[in-house]
C-alpha cells in the first residue's frame, strides 16, 4: 500500500477548535518571537553574527568530512569512545551495545531531537532498558505518549491543566493543581532519585569543535548536566553537521542561539564536555541519517545549517495556529517543513504547503536559511515527483491549460464571472474549493477589463502601432 | 565498508565547493566593557544574586545570614569559607545528594551574560554543582572577560575535561510559559566578587 501523506490541514482544523489551547499556543510564541526581538534590538552587531555563523557553517558544511575527522582524532585523544551511526538504526544498536556490555538498565536522558529521528525509547525498551526523559517539557510529552510539538519547547501546546492530569496519574500529584511550581516541583522530586541511581546518563549536543574535540550542550533545567556527571556513562548522540572549526567559533552561536530561541541573552547553562571525568566513560555517536545525502541536494544543503533554536517556528502563523504536532513529524513548523520530505518525500509531501510564503522564518533565522525560497522549490520538486494532493494536482493542470490559451482562459473567466453571480453556494463552497471554506468568494465584476477594451478601443489590432488607423 | 567511511565517502562526494565558502577571521564583535558593574546588571538578568556581604564582613558570616536555616550542609571547596562538610568526605554523587550549599570560586566570569566557569579544577566532584540546592561562587573581578568571543579564548576551554558556564540558577518555562527560577539544578545562584 502506498503510505499516506501526513494531513497536515486537518490537524490544523482540529487544533484550530480547541480555542483556549489555540490563543495560548498562538500568544506564547508570539511572546518568544518579541523577546527575540528586544535582544536583537540590545546589539547593533546582530546582522554580522547572523553573516558570520551563516558563513562558517557552510565552510563547515563544505568541508565535513575534515572536520570530522580531526574532532575524532582530538576526542579520542582526550579518551571519548566515538562512534559512527549511518542512520537511525545504527545509532540505535549502538547505544544499546554501550549499555548492554555495561549491564546498564536504566538510562535518563536529556532532550535530543537526533534520538527522536532514531525512535531511540522504543528501540531500547524492547531490550529491557527503562529510558527516563529528565527535561520537564520532554518528560511530559514522555509520559503523554506525544512527540514533542516544538524543538525547544517540547510541550508548548499544552495547558498547565494538561500538565496537572499527565502528572496526577503517573506522580500522584493533585489533578486539579493549577501552579507551574508545584508541577515544575513535582518533576524535580520525582526525577532526582531516578537520576542518583541510573546505570547511564544520555544527553545530545548542540555543537561540536574539531580543533578541540570538545562538544557542547546548552540547556536550563540543570537535567542535561546532571544526566551528564551523576552516572559513570555520558553518551552524546550528536548529527554530523553541527561542527564547528574552532573553539573561538562558538562566540558566534552562543550569542545567537538562546537569543533566537527563548530571547534570553544565554541558557542558563553552556557545558562544554572535552573528555570524561575521572573514573568515568564517554561516548560520541556521530548520526548521519540522511545528512550526508542532502549536503548533495543543490537547493536545499543550506538547510544543515540549521542550530535548532525554534525562531522559525516562534515567527510562523501557520505553525502558531497549527501546532506542532499537526505535522506529524519529529520536526515541525518551516524548518521541519524543509527538512522532513527528505527523511520521507511523500509522506512529508503536505509540509512544503504548511505556509504562506511570507518570508518571516528566513528573516528571523540566526544563520540565515533562505527557508521560505526552499519551501517555494519544494513544491517544485514534489510537482516534479508527482507528489502533489490529486485535486491541487488537476486544478494546476488546468489552470496551466488555461493560461497558456488566451481565447480559453477569457471564455473561461467570462464563464466564471457569471457562475460566481448565479450558482448556489453548495456548487462555489465545496471540498473542491478549499480556500472558501473560510472565505468568501469576490463579488463577480460586470464586464472584464479585455471586454471593456475591446468596446471602447475596437480598431485597435495588436501589433500595430496606435496610430495605424489615422494613417489609412 | 565501515559506517566511518561510508559516511565520509558521501561527504566527500556531495560536498559544495569549498574554495567556494571560505572560513571568516574569529572576530571580537560588540561591547567590550569587563566591569564588575556590567557583569552585575547580566547575573540578575538571567536570575542569578549578587551575595549580600558587608564591607569587612567574614563570608560564613554573609553566607549564614543568606541562608539562616538552621542544620544546613554546607560544603565549601573554597579556603575563605568553613562549611560543614569537606569535599573530601563526600566521594560520590550520592552522597554529595543532601548538600544544601555549595561554595566555590569560580575561574572567571563573564560580564556579556553574568555567567561562571566551573571546571573540575574547581568542583573536584563535577555532579555537586548540580545536586546541591544552592550555590555561592567567589569571583575575582579582574578575572571577569567581556563577552562569550572574548570568553572563548580563555586557556580553561583547551584543558577543562568538564566545563560549564552557569548563568544564574536552573529554570524552565515548560508549564504554559511561566518562568520558574531553580528547576532541577540549583535553585539559586549568588556571587560574590573577592579578589584571589
Amino acid at each position: 500500500m502506498k503510505e499516506k501523506p501526513v494531513d497536515h490541514a486537518g490537524a490544523a482544523v482540529a487544533f484550530i477548535a480547541d480555542k483556549p489551547h489555540l490563543d495560548f499556543h498562538d500568544a506564547r510564541l508570539w511572546d518568544m518571537r518579541q523577546k527575540r526581538d528586544a535582544q536583537m534590538h540590545l546589539l547593533p552587531e546582530w546582522q554580522e553574527l547572523r553573516s558570520r555563523a551563516s558563513a562558517i557553517k557552510e565552510h563547515a558544511l563544505a568541508n565535513l568530512a575534515d572536520y570530522l575527522e580531526e574532532f575524532e582524532r582530538n576526542a579520542k585523544r582526550n579518551g571519548i569512545h566515538v562512534h559512527w551511526a549511518a542512520d537511525g538504526a545504527e545509532h540505535n544498536r549502538i547505544v544499546a551495545e554501550i549499555l548492554a556490555a555495561r549491564c546498564a538498565k536504566t538510562l535518563i536522558k536529556s532532550k535530543s531531537m537526533v534520538t527522536e529521528e532514531c525512535d531511540l525509547r522504543p528501540y531500547l525498551a524492547a531490550r529491557g532498558v527503562t529510558v527516563t526523559e529528565t527535561d520537564l517539557g520532554e518528560r511530559i510529552q514522555q509520559l503523554d505518549d506525544q512527540l514533542p510539538s516544538h524543538i525547544v519547547v517540547p510541550s508548548v501546546h499544552k495547558l498547565t491543566s494538561d500538565v496537572a492530569r499527565i502528572f496526577a496519574q503517573h506522580y500522584g500529584t493533585d489533578p486539579d493543581a493549577n501552579d507551574p511550581h508545584q508541577l515544575a516541583e513535582a518533576q524535580r522530586l520525582a526525577a532526582r532519585p531516578v537520576i542518583l541511581h541510573a546505570d547511564a546518563g544520555m544527553t545530545g549536543g548542540n555543537f561540536f569543535v574539531a580543533e578541540t574535540g570538545t562538544f557542547v550542550v546548552c540547556t536550563n533545567e540543570g537535567n542535561a548536566d546532571l544526566s551528564a556527571t551523576v552516572p559513570g556513562v555520558h553518551i552524546a548522540t550528536i548529527g554530523i553537521e553541527r561542527v564547528v572549526p574552532r573553539m573561538a567559533d562558538l562566540g558566534v552561536f552562543i550569542r545567537l542561539l538562546s537569543r533566537s530561541a527563548l530571547g534570553s541573552p544565554i541558557t542558563q547553562y553552556t557545558s562544554h564536555f572535552r573528555g570524561p571525568q575521572d573514573g568515568g566513560e564517554m561516548h560520541v555517536v556521530l548520526v548521519d541519517n540522511g545528512r550526508s545525502a542532502r549536503l548533495g541536494m543543490a537547493d536545499f544543503w543550506t538547510s544543515l545549517k540549521c542550530i535548532r533554536c525554534g525562531a522559525c517556528m516562534n515567527t510562523c502563523p501557520v505553525y502558531r495556529r497549527s501546532g506542532g504536532l499537526s505535522y506529524g513529524a519529529v520536526y515541525s513548523g518551516p524548518i521541519g517543513a524543509i527538512i522532513d520530505p527528505t527523511f520521507n518525500e511523500r509522506r512529508y509531501s503536505t509540509l512544503p504547503y504548511a505556509s504562506t510564503l511570507n518570508g518571516s522564518c528566513t528573516n528571523v533565522c540566526p544563520v540565515k536559511i533562505n527557508i521560505h525560497e526552499q519551501l517555494f522549490k519544494w513544491r517544485q520538486v514534489l510537482v516534479e515527483h508527482h507528489q502533489m494532493p490529486f485535486v491541487k494536482r488537476e486544478i494546476m493542470h488546468m489552470a496551466g491549460k488555461l493560461m497558456g490559451q488566451p481565447k480559453l482562459y477569457r471564455a473561461a473567466i467570462a464563464g466564471t464571472e457569471t457562475a460566481l453571480g448565479t450558482l448556489p453556494r453548495f456548487a462555489l463552497y465545496n471540498w473542491l474549493n478549499p480556500w472558501g471554506k473560510n472565505r468568501e468568494l469576490p463579488e463577480p465584476v460586470k464586464e472584464t477589463f479585455h471586454s471593456w477594451h475591446r468596446r471602447n478601443r475596437p480598431a485597435a489590432k495588436p501589433g500595430k502601432p496606435d496610430n495605424a488607423e489615422t494613417k489609412a | 565498508m565501515s559506517a566511518r567511511d561510508t559516511i565520509l565517502a558521501a561527504l566527500r562526494r556531495n560536498s559544495p565547493d569549498p574554495a567556494a565558502h571560505p572560513l571568516p577571521d574569529p572576530a571580537l564583535l560588540g561591547e567590550s566593557d569587563a566591569s564588575p558593574e556590567r557583569f552585575s546588571a547580566s547575573l540578575t538578568q538571567m536570575g542569578g544574586t549578587m551575595l549580600d556581604r558587608g564591607p569587612d564582613e567574614p563570608l560564613d558570616q554573609a553566607i549564614a545570614r543568606r541562608f539562616p536555616k538552621p542544620g544546613l550542609m554546607i560544603c565549601s571547596l573554597v579556603p575563605e569559607a568553613t562549611g560543614t562538610v569537606r569535599i573530601e568526605d563526600l566521594p560520590t554523587p550520592q552522597a554529595a545528594e543532601p548538600v544544601d550549599v555549595t561554595i566555590v570560586r569560580a575561574a572567571f566570569g563573564i560580564a556579556e551574560t553574568g555567567s561562571i566557569f566551573l571546571s573540575e579544577a574547581q568542583l573536584h566532584l563535577n555532579a555537586l554543582a548540580h545536586l546541591t540546592q544552592h550555590m555561592v561562587v567567589l569571583l575575582d573581578p579582574a578575572q571577569i572577560t567581556a563577552s562569550m568571543h572574548t570568553a572563548y579564548l580563555r586557556p580553561e576551554f583547551h584543558t577543562a575535561r568538564y566545563g560549564v558556564l552557569m548563568s544564574g540558577p536552573s529554570a524552565t518555562a515548560d508549564i504554559q510559559g511561566v518562568l520558574i527560577r531553580g528547576a532541577q539544578g540549583v535553585r539559586s545562584l549568588s556571587v560574590c566578587f573577592l579578589p584571589e
